[in-house]
């Protein structure tokens, strides 16, 4: 089965509209890209997809009522709300150190949830 | 009890106003102060939780405290003193008189010997752009709805629609999807998107939330809260044409409409401000009219890269100090920057020829293709593969070019032209 995929080159500034070709899931074809970084983006982007993620979790006892958080690496796509419906049921005490490990593994991933900021008790 | 002298005072602790206090000890002041209303440092980038900060410094993603937290470290480890919960209220024009006010310490004067601006900027707000219709609850700047998220811990409402396709517009509407909102469209009066073309990719394209170019809010409906908005598509001059109007039901509307230099302060101060970027008229030594008053950061032109900020806020520090401690002449040449049709703004507007300096631009519109960067006569030019208006461009200038050329540099125009 051939499909076609589009999207947009995040590698540099200039954003290169990628179009993929894809037969039976394996890339036959990558056009649009100005630059052979475009073509390993490409590959990356169909095969593992991963971004970076960041929401906020409740505090207790804090000089704010959440403290934000990040995934440390880039976790895969397709797991991204998996993960913030999991932060979302954390609740933390403060004090809190930024790069504190908050959750090891998040769903599976091997991609630890951090703290990304220091917060002082209230 | 007096306090020491200060030599250098700044004013407002974002990354412009840090990266001042790190700048200043490294060239040698004594006594760095800054001076921030809220009761933390890091400035908006407090709220701006996204990693995406400091590619450049860092080679490493960060979150906006994250980067933050690296600066703020430098500078208490510089010996920067800073004084937090505490607001500057006025400048004298003549004395340069600082007026600060603390719970604990009251009303305060401070004499410093030289003074950074670094108050950065605020958001345009809805009376900006005069949008019909009712005023009800449920609008607000996309700012305001990132701070409410990612430092208060409560939504703004439940399906969204976000005008302005910045950085900040783009950033908002993954936010919102992400703490579990709708997010109905991003609407942007112009052909081309504001923001950069990865954020449109990770922040729309990822959740399939589309853009609506050459369109924009008409109307405003609701009493108590946001029942929804008009939208309609708008004609080469921006003005909404008829037939297209559309009604989009939402109980939240964001406006990320652009930043605003916030000047108060400096208007006071008697400091000349520029038409165009809404900031201080300053030199490559980042000095406004005032030659004991610099300025720093988005309070200058509204940077999209805090790195550039950073570095800027670097060498304002260290000319500050420079200056307080008598190594800045009196008599710096003053030579006027001019720029071409496309350029819709830069800084800084003079050159003096004491350092190497970058000039900062924005085109009007864009150029999809390549085209050159120019500084005249014979300073710089080099080809670029595009140029946005979401996106500045640099134009270097080194001292010792600016010191051949003497008295025969009368002026420096920049452009930049499609080849
Ligand atoms: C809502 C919003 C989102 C943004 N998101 C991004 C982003 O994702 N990425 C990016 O690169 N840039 C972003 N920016 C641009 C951002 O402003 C700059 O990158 C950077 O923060 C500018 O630094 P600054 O130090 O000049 O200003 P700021 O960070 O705004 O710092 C100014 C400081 O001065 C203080 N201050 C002001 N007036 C006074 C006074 N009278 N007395 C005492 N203190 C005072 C303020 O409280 C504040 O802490 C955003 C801007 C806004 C408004
Ligand atoms: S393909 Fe190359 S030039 Fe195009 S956006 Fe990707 S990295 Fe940049």
């Amino acid at each position: 089965m051939i499909e076609d995929r589009k999207f947009i080159c995040a590698s540099c500034t200039i954003g290169c509209e990628l179009r993929v070709t894809l037969n039976s899931g394996e890339i036959v074809r990558v056009a649009g890209n100005a630059c052979p970084r475009g073509e390993t983006y490409a590959r990356s982007e169909i095969k593992d997809p991963r971004r970076l993620f960041a929401s906020t979790v409740r505090v207790t006892g804090g000089r704010l009522p959440v403290c934000p958080i990040r995934t440390k690496t880039p976790a895969p796509k397709e797991k991204i709300f998996d993960i913030a419906k999991e932060v979302a049921k954390l609740k933390i005490k403060a004090p809190v150190k930024i790069g504190q490990v908050l959750i090891h593994n998040v769903c599976g991933t091997d991609v630890d949830i951090v703290a990304s900021r220091d917060l002082a008790s209230a | 009890m007096a306090d020491k002298k200060i030599d250098v005072l700044i004013i407002g602790a974002g990354p412009a106003g840090v990266a001042a206090g790190i700048g200043a000890k490294r060239e040698g002041a004594e006594n760095v102060v800054v001076i921030e209303r809220d009761w933390d440092l890091g400035g908006i980038l407090q709220q701006c939780i996204d990693p995406g900060f400091g590619l450049r410094t860092f080679r490493e993603e960060l979150s906006g405290p994250e980067y933050m937290h690296r600066f703020i470290k430098q500078a208490h480890e510089a010996g920067v003193e800073f004084r937090p919960n505490t607001m500057v209220f006025q400048i004298d024009k003549d004395t340069n008189a600082v007026w600060t006010m603390n719970k604990e310490r009251g009303i305060e004067c401070l004499n410093p010997s030289a003074i950074v601006l670094a108050m950065g900027c605020r958001e345009r707000p809805i009376g900006a752009i005069r949008i019909p219709g009712t005023r009800p609850a449920g609008i607000y700047t996309a700012g305001t709805a990132q701070r409410f998220i990612s430092m208060e811990g409560y939504m703004p409402g439940k399906r969204a629609v976000i005008l302005g396709s910045g950085d900040i517009g783009l950033g908002v509407a993954r936010r919102m999807i992400l703490e579990g909102a709708e997010v109905e469209g991003v609407y942007e009066v112009m052909t081309w998107p504001g923001g950069l073309r990865k954020n449109i990719s990770y922040c729309l394209n990822d959740y399939g939330i589309p853009l609506h170019l050459q369109t924009t809010v008409t109307k405003i409906h609701g009493t108590d809260r946001l029942e929804g908005v008009t939208v309609a598509k708008v004609d080469d001059h921006m003005t909404p044409i008829k037939g297209t109007e559309r009604f989009v039901q939402c109980d939240t509307l964001l406006l990320a409409i652009g930043l605003v230099p916030e000047n108060e302060l400096s208007r006071m101060a008697g400091i000349e401000i520029h038409k165009v970027t809404n900031g201080p008229v300053v030199n490559d030594l980042f000095q406004t009219s005032n030659p004991a008053v610099f300025a720093a950061g988005n309070v200058v032109i509204v940077y999209d890269l805090v790195d550039n900020v950073t570095d800027q806020g670097l060498i304002t520090g260290s000319n500050a100090a420079k200056y307080a401690l008598g190594k800045i002449p009196s008599n710096v040449k003053k030579i006027p920057v001019k720029a071409g049709d496309n350029v819709r703004l830069f800084t800084p507007q003079y050159i003096t020829g004491e350092s190497d300096t970058i000039i900062y631009m924005r085109v009007t519109h864009p150029i999809e293709g390549a085209c050159k960067i120019t500084a005249e006569p014979g300073l710089f030019s080099r080809r670029l593969k595009y140029s946005r208006p979401g996106e500045m461009d640099e134009v270097r200038i080194k001292a010792e070019q600016v010191r051949a050329l003497g008295d025969n540099l009368k002026e420096i125009v920049i452009d930049i032209k499609p080849l």
